[in-house]
C-alpha cells in the first residue's frame, strides 16, 4: 500500500508539467488568416497592424470593431506570410514583415495575451 | 391575482410541453447524432478535400482496422493515391517515401516545420483510430497522432483533419489552400470528428476479466503486477490512460527508448532517416501511449514500427533501449530490486497471449453487435445491411487470427472461422441470409464462452469506467 502510494506520487511529479506542444501545429503556417479551426475569432485576434516597435518587439493590432489589442513578438514566434490570397503558398516572414496597415492574425502564448505564439501576416500584392 | 395565476398556468403548461416533447428532442438528439456519423463516415473515405485524391480512408482504411501494414500496402494497385509520390510529379520529391512506405508502411511527416523538406522530417507508422473515444483526453490537452500533438488549430481531435489535409492531401509542395486542397468546413470538422470518435470500444474494460485460457490468464495475472509486468501503470486495463493508484491520469506521453532500439527494420534499409524527436519542437522524445485492447490485430507497433508482432512488442520492454530509456529508469527506481522491466521468454509470450485473446474478444464484441444490427430487422433490411455483414465477417476473421497465429484456443477459433463464413455467405445471400446470421450468432456466442467465463464481454464493458 504503501509503495504504491509512493509509486503514484513520483510518477505525478514525473509528469505533473507537461511539454510546450508543438509538433504538427507546423501545418498551421499554410492555414490562411482568420480560418484557423477552434482558435480564429475566439483564441486570436484580428486587425489591421497599428504600430510596430522592433526594439521591444511590440505589435499593437486593431481589430474591425476599432478594439485594440498588443502583443510581445519574440524570437520564439512563429510569423507566417499569408500569401494565400495570392494562390501561393505561405512562408515564414520576419519581424521586418510587420508593417502597419497590413492585415495579421496573433495567437497569444497565454491566457494573458501579452507574448504571441505566432502572427501571420496577409500579403495582398507580391 | 388574476395576471399572476395566469403565468402560473403558462409556465406550467411550458413544463408540461417540454415535458411531453423530451422524447422526441432525446430522438431527435440521437438521430442527429448517428445522422453526423454518418455523415463523417462519408467525408472520411470518399472526400479529397480537392486534393491529391487521398481520403481520410487511404492511410486509415476500415479494411485493415484503420492502419497501414506493408503486406496491406503490397495489395492496393499501383494506381491506389496512397503512392501519389511515385506517379504525380510534382510530388516526387519531400513528400512520400515510396521505399519505406512499401517496405514498412511508415509515412512522412514534416512535424517540426516544412522549411527544409529534404533534412527535417520524420517517419512514422499510421497509428489505428480505434477506440479514439477513449485515449485523445489527456491533462495537457487532447492527444493525437503518435507524439500527441498532431493537430493544428486549437489542437483538438476536430482541428486534426485540417492538419492531415495540409500534409498529405496537397497536390503540389506549396501547399496553397484553394488550389492544392480546400482546407475542411466547420461541419465537415464536426463530421470527421464524430465519426472518428464512434469507431471502436467506447468504455475502457475492468480488468480482471475471468478468463478461461491458461496462459491468458498467467499473461493478465503479469499485466496487472506492478511489480513484475508493470504494464497497468501506462496501459490501465489495457487501454491508453496511465493509472498509478490514484485514478486515471488520461492518456500521457513517455519516452520508452524505441528511438535507441538498434535494429528497427527501417533503420536496417541503409536509407537516411532523420532521429524521430517526438513531442514538441525541438522533441522530447515523448510519444503518447496507444491503446492494448486492440493491439494484436493491428500490428505494426511503435511510432516507428519497430516491432511486427504483438509478442516482439511485449518482449521491447526487456531491451536495454527500454531499461536505459527515461520511462524505463523510472521504473527501476521505484522497484525493490532495481529493475525496470525483466519478463522471461514464458512470461512474455503469455502477457502477448492476454492481448491477443483480450483483442479476439473486442473483435466478438464488435462482430456480435453488427450481427444483431442485422438479425431480425426484416428481410429487405439484408440488402442493405450487406456492407455491416461484410465488416462482422471481417471482425470475427480477426479474431479468429489473433487467437490462431500464436495457437491459442483452437476449438475457440475454429467457432469463429465458421462464425465469420457465416457472416460472409449472409452478406452474399441478401434477403435469404437471416438463418446463416443465426448461426453466425450461436458459433460466436460459443466461441466467446470458450475464451470468457462467468460474464461476457459486454458486462465487462458495462462495468468499465469511462474514460
Amino acid at each position: 500500500m504503501k509503495q504504491s502510494i509512493l509509486l503514484a506520487g513520483v510518477l505525478t511529479a514525473f509528469l505533473a508539467i507537461p511539454p510546450l506542444a508543438y509538433g504538427q501545429k507546423a501545418a498551421e503556417q499554410f492555414i490562411p488568416l482568420g480560418q484557423s479551426p477552434g482558435l480564429s475569432g475566439t483564441q486570436t485576434l484580428i486587425g489591421r497592424i497599428e504600430a510596430m516597435d522592433p526594439l521591444s518587439g511590440s505589435v499593437t493590432l486593431t481589430a474591425e470593431t476599432g478594439k485594440t489589442g498588443q502583443a510581445r513578438v519574440t524570437s520564439a514566434t512563429h510569423i507566417w506570410l499569408d500569401r494565400s490570397l495570392l494562390k501561393l503558398g505561405n512562408v515564414r516572414g520576419s519581424m521586418a514583415d510587420l508593417i502597419p496597415g497590413r492585415r495579421a492574425e496573433i495567437k497569444f502564448t497565454d491566457a494573458n495575451q501579452r507574448e504571441a505564439e505566432w502572427v501571420k501576416v496577409e500579403l495582398t500584392a507580391p | 391575482m388574476n395576471r399572476q395565476w395566469n403565468a402560473r398556468r403558462f409556465r406550467l403548461a411550458l413544463g408540461l410541453i417540454a415535458a411531453l416533447l423530451s422524447p422526441w428532442q432525446d430522438a431527435a438528439a440521437a438521430e442527429a447524432g448517428s445522422d453526423l456519423i454518418a455523415r463523417g463516415r462519408h467525408l472520411f473515405f470518399n472526400e479529397t478535400f480537392a486534393g491529391n485524391g487521398r481520403t481520410c480512408g487511404t492511410c486509415h482504411p476500415a479494411e485493415n482496422n484503420f492502419t497501414l501494414d506493408a503486406a496491406y500496402i503490397a495489395r492496393l494497385p499501383a494506381s491506389h493515391p496512397l503512392f501519389v509520390a511515385e506517379f504525380q510529379p510534382a510530388l516526387k520529391q519531400g513528400f512520400e517515401h515510396p521505399r519505406l512506405m512499401r517496405e514498412f508502411g511508415l509515412i512522412r511527416e514534416n512535424l517540426d516545420g516544412f522549411d527544409d523538406l529534404d533534412n527535417r522530417f520524420v517517419m512514422r507508422a499510421v497509428p489505428h483510430v480505434l477506440a479514439t473515444a477513449t485515449s485523445v483526453r489527456s491533462p495537457a490537452g487532447p492527444r493525437t497522432g503518435w507524439s500527441g500533438d498532431g493537430a493544428p488549430g486549437d489542437g483538438s481531435l476536430r482541428a486534426f483533419a485540417t492538419g492531415a489535409v495540409i500534409q498529405h492531401f496537397t497536390r503540389s509542395l506549396q501547399r496553397v489552400p484553394g488550389v492544392d486542397f480546400r482546407l475542411p468546413t466547420d461541419a465537415e470538422l464536426d463530421a470527421l470528428e464524430a465519426y472518428t470518435l464512434s469507431l471502436g470500444r467506447q468504455q475502457e474494460l475492468a480488468l480482471p476479466l475471468p478468463l478461461k485460457g491458461t496462459q491468458a490468464r498467467r499473461g493478465q495475472a503479469i499485466f496487472l503486477d506492478n511489480q513484475l509486468g508493470k504494464c497497468n501503470l501506462c496501459h490501465a486495463n489495457a487501454g491508453a490512460n496511465a493509472d498509478f493508484g490514484a485514478g486515471s491520469q488520461g492518456n500521457l506521453s513517455f519516452d520508452t527508448g524505441v528511438e535507441n532500439l538498434p535494429d528497427t527494420p527501417a533503420s536496417l534499409s541503409g536509407e537516411r532517416i532523420p532521429r524521430d524527436d517526438g513531442f514538441g519542437t525541438p522533441g522530447n522524445g515523448q510519444f503518447n501511449t496507444p491503446p492494448l485492447v486492440e493491439a494484436a490485430d493491428t500490428p505494426p507497433f511503435f511510432h516507428n514500427n519497430a516491432a511486427q508482432t504483438v509478442e516482439g512488442a511485449v518482449g521491447f520492454y526487456n531491451s536495454v533501449a527500454f531499461n536505459q530509456s527515461p520511462a524505463g529508469r523510472l521504473l527501476a527506481s521505484l522497484d525493490a530490486k532495481g529493475v525496470g522491466i525483466d519478463l522471461d521468454s514464458g512470461q512474455v509470450e503469455a502477457v502477448a497471449a492476454f492481448l491477443r485473446v483480450i483483442n479476439a474478444l473486442e473483435n466478438i464484441r464488435e462482430g456480435d453487435a453488427l450481427l444483431r444490427a442485422t438479425s431480425g430487422s426484416g428481410y429487405f433490411a439484408y440488402a442493405l445491411n450487406r456492407e455491416n455483414l461484410a465488416q462482422a465477417a471481417k471482425e470475427i476473421g480477426d479474431a479468429e487470427r489473433a487467437l490462431s497465429q500464436a495457437g491459442l484456443h483452437p476449438q475457440a477459433a475454429a467457432r469463429l472461422r465458421e462464425s465469420s463464413r457465416l457472416a460472409q455467405w449472409a452478406g452474399y445471400l441478401g434477403l435469404f441470409g437471416e438463418p446463416l446470421v443465426q448461426r453466425a450468432l450461436a458459433q460466436l456466442d460459443a466461441a466467446r464462452a470458450e475464451l470468457i467465463g462467468g460474464t461476457t464481454l459486454v458486462t465487462a464493458l458495462e462495468q468499465g469506467r469511462q474514460p
